[in-house]
């Protein structure tokens, strides 16, 4: 894993939105995405926060991390295949 | 392909909201899903009640809801059906019933089909009767 760039190579901003809102703005841009590609969705949403990790391991694509911010969380995904 | 069923059967909004949500995530995440509108569930689906949001049966839950423009139930079967594998059978008894036309609801349905149909697709996987 050395060497990876955790720079995202797209933010989505989906705080506002409710639960299953975030989840599916992440689908939406992923499906679109080249492999390999680091995308960065923040969350306002406690549910999604905890939703989105659950659909990636569903899905087979890599969870990077989350981080708690000021009222919204910040998620990191990678799209593996 | 994991497969999983829901059948919606109350006129109760937050049961939709709820039934539907389960649909169009588990839809997104990879599993075909059934959802299969009858009795009660039915009149909701209606063009006209879905545009006035005059559902007949809301609770705080689904009155914060429709004031919070929360994604409605029949946008989360339209996500689940663009962003996967997600099919909407109307129940043919439950049209007759009420003397509807599939063309008085909202355009998510793929097909009319009977309870035995429904049986049949709904074979070998989970199955949600909300």
């Amino acid at each position: 894993m050395g060497g990876e760039s955790l720079n995202p190579d797209e933010v989505i901003d989906a705080r506002g939105l409710y639960c299953p809102g975030p989840l599916m703005e992440l689908i939406r841009v992923i499906s679109v995405k080249p492999v390999g590609s680091v995308l960065k969705i923040l969350s306002s949403d406690e549910g999604s926060a905890k939703d989105i990790p659950a659909w990636i391991a569903k899905v087979g694509q890599q969870y990077i991390g989350t981080e708690k911010m000021d009222g919204y969380w910040e998620l990191l995904v990678k799209k593996v295949k | 392909m994991e497969k999983m069923s829901v059948v919606l059967a109350s006129d109760e909004f937050e049961k939709l909201q709820a039934g539907c949500m389960m649909a169009s995530v588990a839809s997104v995440s990879g599993v075909e899903v059934n959802v299969f509108v009858t009795m009660a569930a039915m009149t909701c689906f209606r063009k006209k009640t879905v545009a006035d949001r005059s559902f007949p049966k809301m609770g705080e839950v689904g009155q914060a809801a429709i004031r919070k423009k929360a994604p409605l139930f029949s946008d989360l079967l339209l996500q689940g059906k663009e962003m996967g594998s997600l099919k909407v059978f109307a129940c043919a008894l439950a049209l007759d019933l009420i003397d509807a036309k599939l063309d008085e609801m909202v355009p998510l349905f793929d097909e009319v089909v009977g309870v035995a149909t429904f049986l049949g697709k709904a074979e070998g996987g989970q199955v949600l009767f909300v």
